[in-house]
């Protein structure tokens, strides 16, 4: 229901490398690998491409093109394309010779396993055609010593086009006319018979009358092109089998065919067994995509004899089974039913299976995807074909409102096989195989303008699917029933169709519906995005306090923490929790971890990312980064209300919602109930310790020494209060000194003393009056970029530069070269910004220690000089830190140093007051660089120094890197003068 | 039995029904059922959305109603806004047997209370009763339905008492539940079995009741007049429902 994915914003179009693979129908050499891949020869393989011209010995002409060495394939393409094309393994080739022919002309014969004989004339220049040999005999090589020669003749013997060109066929007696085999199979696979891969039509028979079909004419006709042009494995297409397949593939071949044409036959090939171990590997296991593939194995082709049957619903079930164990993204989507079950009559359950996996991954991407957007994707670029080659169409639709999709949408996903009736879907699959997604839109454009004239009478969307469907039902008729000519009477719909397709609409080309689909991609991704967002604000149980607005925003931040630290994929539970199933069944949600927790709230909370704010003389930027704090894992557990281990939208509206509109009381309560572990309404010492580190994290960039002062306050009063609290052990006095012994882990401070202690101060409690709830913001954080370029030096640069990386490049070269002018600057942003100004706030009086505070240098000495010296156990002395700790004045710049360390928690038998004083003088000495500090210093230059000359500055951060500890005494020095 | 698409001639009122729900549940049998009074029981699953049409005379009116059928697995939920747009009037669907079809139902009518027509009328229908015995909770009302039942009931009742005689009862949604929540949300509320017919022809004649005719008929006349009448608030009529099924029954809807 509410599942965010990142993945389409991740989407990389191919590069050039790529899309020959994938025009070529060549398998990624690690296929899905389960581990084999390793030290694969094939890596160290070079790809190289040559002009070149190809002839074939029988055959009339010759094609130039390019001639593609992909390691373990060969491929070759003519100018065009399309004319002739082929891709072979290599471990089909047998010998590769150069015949010594007349000079100047370099050529090869390729001689395959199979006696066929590819000549190609290599037309580049002598070293590259030398080249191209050499790496080819490397990779001949390869294959042969990874025996791969060896799998190919056990590999023909599944294909039944090795049957056909034999002059006498073991099978041929036992086949009807359609293909089908008389003995209904039962023969195949026994004795000598080889085990030719078939559907379930070899035994519930094909579709249609064989007569009409002309099956017998077809199969011949192919038959005499296998001889010549090989098949399968080596099938070279040249343009007369385009042709035939036009012309509609023979029943018992079609299942080879597509396998052939698709390249799934490539798949299916180099992962012999694959399809048995995925189901062996899988067996029992269910999921919500077996659940919907059971709800709908009885309702795919019904009316096909064998789907009503427990064979063919088995094999159906196996392969979309299959398919959703090895695409868990993609699972089950409703349409592969009816794909895998149409593929099924032509094709055994591993054709189907690869057939599948081609075109869910290369053919059809993103069809099938959870979101769809493929289909999606594709529904625009047809609408955009409409627009530009069918206008008339397009503005009646748009004068009436009505919207392609409505009929169009299951044209393409199910391939028209549930649209048109089988035999001619069947026809279109033909050509879809062959030549591509762009033959469902040339088919789909044709459609629309065969029946332009009665479209333009269509008033609304209902009158478009009736209109449509009469059509499709009307295909097998005559396309020209008046005509005298009997032949023109002979032809039909679905011919005029095909005619019309692929004459008229040959402009579409596969480049066009690339370059459209690229056109289109961010727009549909965009309103992909803005559905998911929708449905996830309206899915929520309650929006809390918030109105839509500031939910869209926190929705806004968690998608984007999700894009860039992607969730883990949910790990399904195991088996033995399934079968309980008491509870209504969950719907899929997305719930993020801790580290993608870390950049949502770094989005919302202004103390939860890093901002530094850089000079370098030509810009001036924010560079911005997600903090990382025990408090911000702390607040992920807080708001974990279910107890998952993870977070959903939900969770994190429900847990902004406690905070964000709260008030000084609340808010107090909130930031105790954060810290208190056990939940018992006590702060621990260890606690309270982590209490102040976590606004000491919280003001880390403050300017001034406030802050810092008030977390010192509130820890010497915390614990002062605490103890002087603590019930007193029987038999000591009223006036003891001794302070009662407490573990640091057991509970110490009500919330009542709490409150009271922070509210004591009045930096702590104007914190948390107001600014602790708004440091979360819901509004878009500012833009990276304070203003690209003062001065316009580097400004024609900067507009060039487009993506991400190149601003990280860029950004890294401006600050060097403003390192090296001496103008580069670095500053940290406040996170809340309230005491900016130098004159302190002074603390409120103490009720219990009324003088306690005020500067001693030989504190301060002691406190700078490291804190594990400091032997700190009474009162007085801690204050007396506390008091250095607002004393005493650092400057220090440096990015390396920016980091904020504070101190462990406690280990467990330490003094919890010697380690208060430990995490303030820590916390005092790594000061965010630039903080401005107030008591003692006499206001030297250091104002100006930063906002007005950063040349200075940068020399006093030198000067500080090379003898920091002087800096720090001189400083000491002053305050012990002042 | 299903009318020409061009009959524009007529002066029927045209109502666009939409029927959403999850996977399976039986959307597309019920339309079946009341558009050709047919019961298949494997029927293939609906990619995008299927396009039916059925006239239903109402009293002195006819209405022509124009149902899209919509695919109900949940990846397909991202098209659903093509075809309830300009919907007046929404059959969701869910499976009595099914617990977690009734959640599903309940995500889409707050879908199409945010999104689609602000008058659409919807009706919420708990189809395949023809699975489970009747009700054993014996409050009033389901005891007068099972006495109605027995007209409409064509098919083998037979069927469904042995399967509850071996197996405890299968149904998983309470029609008091259901019931409730309809009315809470202000939907419409049906029990329903496309299998057996029980309950179909209600569903249809009761949104035809419940819908605005005369502001469809306003807006389809190009007026653009508000259709937003906020009159017939349909959880308001539980009562004048049952009365009236009787008397209805299947010719009311006069195909």
């Amino acid at each position: 229901m509410s599942t965010i994915s990142a993945q389409l914003r991740n989407f990389k179009e191919p590069d050039r490398d790529e899309q020959s693979l994938l025009f070529f129908a060549i398998p990624p050499v690690h296929v899905k690998d389960d581990g084999a891949g390793q030290n694969n020869p094939e890596d160290s393989l070079h790809k190289m491409e040559i002009n070149a011209m190809l002839s074939l010995d029988g055959a009339e002409d010759s094609y130039p093109g390019k001639l593609h060495l992909f390691p373990p394939y060969l491929a070759f393409a003519s100018l065009d394309r399309k004319s002739v094309r082929f891709t072979i393994p290599l471990c089909t080739v047998r010998r590769v010779e150069r015949p010594n022919a007349r000079a100047g002309v370099y050529s090869l014969s390729i001689l395959l396993w199979h006696g066929m004989k590819i000549s190609v004339q290599l037309t580049s220049l002598r070293p590259a055609a030398d080249q191209f040999c050499a790496l080819l005999s490397m990779a001949l090589k390869a294959e042969l010593q990874a025996g791969k020669m060896k799998t190919v003749k056990p590999f023909s013997k599944t294909c039944y086009s090795e049957n056909l060109i034999l002059d006498t066929s073991p099978v041929a007696d036992n086949e009807r006319e359609d293909g089908s085999l008389i003995d209904g199979g039962r023969k195949v696979g026994e004795g000598n018979a080889p085990a030719f891969h078939g559907g379930l039509g070899l035994k519930f028979k094909f579709p249609g009358d064989p007569k009409k079909l002309r099956e017998a004419s077809k199969t011949k006709l192919w038959t005499t092109y296998f001889r010549v042009h090989g098949r399968h494995l080596t099938l070279l297409r040249y343009p007369q089998a385009t042709r035939f397949v036009q012309v509609g593939l023979p029943n018992r071949l079609r299942g080879e065919m597509w396998e052939t044409l698709s390249g799934s036959i490539y798949l299916r090939f180099t992962n012999p067994g694959r399809y048995k171990q995925i189901l062996e590997e899988n067996k029992g296991r269910t999921s919500t995509s077996t659940e919907d593939i059971e709800k709908d194995l009885h309702r795919s082709l019904p009316e096909y004899l064998a789907y009503q049957s427990e064979e063919g619903i088995g094999a159906l079930r196996r392969v979309l089974q299959a398919f959703s164990y090895n695409n868990p993204e993609t699972g089950y989507c409703q349409a592969m039913n009816i794909l895998a079950a149409a593929i099924l009559i032509y094709m055994s359950e591993e054709q189907a299976f690869w057939l599948l996996d081609v075109v869910c991954d290369r053919l059809l991407p993103g069809y099938y995807s959870p979101s769809m957007h493929g289909t999606l994707l594709d529904q625009r670029v047809f609408e955009s074909l409409v627009t530009r080659c069918l206008p008339v169409i397009h503005e009646h639709f748009q004068e009436v409102d009505v919207q392609l999709s409505v009929a169009s949408l299951p044209w393409f996903l199910s391939l028209y096989i549930n649209s048109m009736p089988m035999i001619f879907a069947f026809r279109v699959v033909d050509c879809f195989f062959c030549m591509g997604p762009k033959v469902l839109f040339q088919v789909g454009l044709a459609i629309l303008k065969i029946n332009g004239e009665q479209l333009l009478q269509i008033q609304d969307d209902g009158q478009f699917i009736h209109l449509m469907r009469d059509y499709f039902n009307s295909l097998g008729d005559s396309a020209h029933p008046t005509s005298s000519d009997p032949r023109m009477r002979a032809i039909t719909k679905f011919q005029e169709l095909l005619l019309v397709s692929f004459r008229e609409f040959a402009v579409i080309t596969e480049e066009t519906i690339f370059s459209e689909r690229r056109r289109f991609r961010n727009e549909i991704i965009a309103s992909i995005e803005a559905f998911s967002k929708r449905s996830a604000i309206r899915n929520l149980k309650t929006l809390e306090r918030f109105n839509k607005e500031q939910v869209g925003f926190i929705y806004d931040a968690l998608f984007k923490a999700v894009c860039v630290e992607p969730p883990p994929a949910p790990v399904p539970p195991p088996m033995s929790l399934l079968t309980t199933k008491d509870t209504i069944e969950e719907r899929p949600e997305t719930r993020i971890g801790p580290k993608t927790f870390k950049v949502f709230l770094s989005e919302i909370a202004t103390w939860a990312r890093d901002e530094k704010i850089v000079m370098n003389g030509f810009q001036q930027r924010v560079d911005r980064e997600v903090a990382d704090h025990e408090l911000m894992d702390r607040l992920f557990w807080f708001w974990d209300y279910s107890y998952r281990g993870a977070l959903t939208f939900q969770d994190l509206v429900t847990g902004l919602d406690g905070i964000i509109f709260s008030d000084l009381m609340d808010n107090i309560e909130w930031f105790f109930n954060l810290h208190d572990k056990n939940k018992d309404g006590f702060l621990t010492k260890d606690e309270v310790l982590t209490v102040s580190e976590s606004l000491l994290f919280i003001f880390r960039f403050e300017i001034g020494d406030a802050y810092l002062g008030a977390v010192s306050r509130f820890m010497s009063n915390a614990f002062e209060y605490g103890d002087a609290l603590l019930p007193r052990p029987e038999g000591s006095g009223e006036e003891d000194d001794a302070t009662p012994q407490i573990e640091s882990n057991q509970p110490y401070l009500s919330l009542a003393t709490f409150r009271m202690v922070l509210l004591a101060d009045e930096v702590l409690e104007s914190f948390f009056e107001t600014d602790l709830s708004a440091s979360f913001r819901l509004e878009p954080v500012p833009l990276m970029e304070l203003s690209p370029s003062n001065n316009g030096f580097l400004g024609g640069i900067w507009s060039n530069i487009a993506t991400d990386t190149n601003v990280k490049l860029f950004h890294k070269l401006s600050d060097e070269v403003g390192k090296t002018i001496g103008r580069h600057q670095v500053i940290h942003r406040p996170s809340i910004g309230r005491y900016t100004s130098i004159e302190d706030t002074r603390p409120r009086e103490s009720l219990l220690t009324p003088a306690m505070r005020h500067s001693s240098s030989e504190s301060s000495l002691k406190a700078t000089s490291g804190a594990s010296s400091t032997e700190a156990q009474s009162r007085p002395s801690v204050s007396s830190a506390a008091s250095a700790a607002t004393s005493a004045t650092l400057i220090a710049t440096d990015a390396e140093r920016h980091q904020f360390a504070l101190s462990p928690t406690s280990p467990a038998g330490l003094d919890p007051l010697a380690q208060a004083t430990n995490v303030v003088a820590n916390a005092f000495l790594e000061r965010t660089p630039f903080a401005i500090d107030d008591a003692g210093d006499d206001d030297d230059d250091d104002d100006d120094e930063e906002e007005e000359e950063p040349d200075d500055v940068l020399d006093e951060v030198d000067a500080f890197l090379d003898a920091h500890e002087t800096v720090v005494t001189d400083e000491d020095g002053e305050v012990a003068n002042g | 039995m299903s009318e020409a698409a061009s009959g524009s001639a007529d002066k029927s009122v045209q109502v666009k029904l939409v029927l959403l729900g999850e996977a399976a549940v039986g959307k597309s049998s019920v339309v079946l059922r009341f558009v050709s009074d047919e019961f298949q029981a494997n029927k293939e699953p609906t990619i995008g959305a299927a396009f039916l049409t059925q006239k239903c005379r109402l009293e002195d009116r006819v209405l022509r109603y124009e149902i899209w059928d919509t695919a109900g697995q949940e990846r397909f939920h991202s098209l659903a806004p093509m075809y309830y747009r300009n919907a007046q009037a929404a059959v969701v669907v869910y499976d009595v047997t099914k617990a977690a079809s009734l959640e599903k139902a309940k995500t889409w009518v707050k879908e199409l209370q945010r999104q689609a027509n602000p008058n659409i009328v919807i009706a919420l229908a708990g189809n395949k009763i023809d699975l489970v015995q009747p009700s054993l909770s014996g409050s009033g009302s389901s005891a007068t339905e099972s006495e109605d039942e027995a007209d409409d009931a064509t098919a083998t009742p037979g069927e469904a008492a042995a399967s509850d005689a071996e197996t405890e009862n299968p149904r998983q949604v309470p029609r008091e539940e259901a019931q409730a929540y309809a009315q809470e949300a202000g939907l419409l509320f049906f029990e329903t079995s496309a299998k057996t017919g029980e309950g179909i022809v209600e569903v249809f004649t009761e949104i035809a009741k419940n819908i605005p005719i005369e502001s469809i008929l306003a807006s389809s006349r190009g007026a653009a007049g508000r259709p937003g009448t906020s009159g017939n608030r349909p959880g308001t009529q539980e009562a004048v429902n049952l009365d009236e099924n009787q008397a209805r029954g299947r010719d009311a809807c006069n195909c």
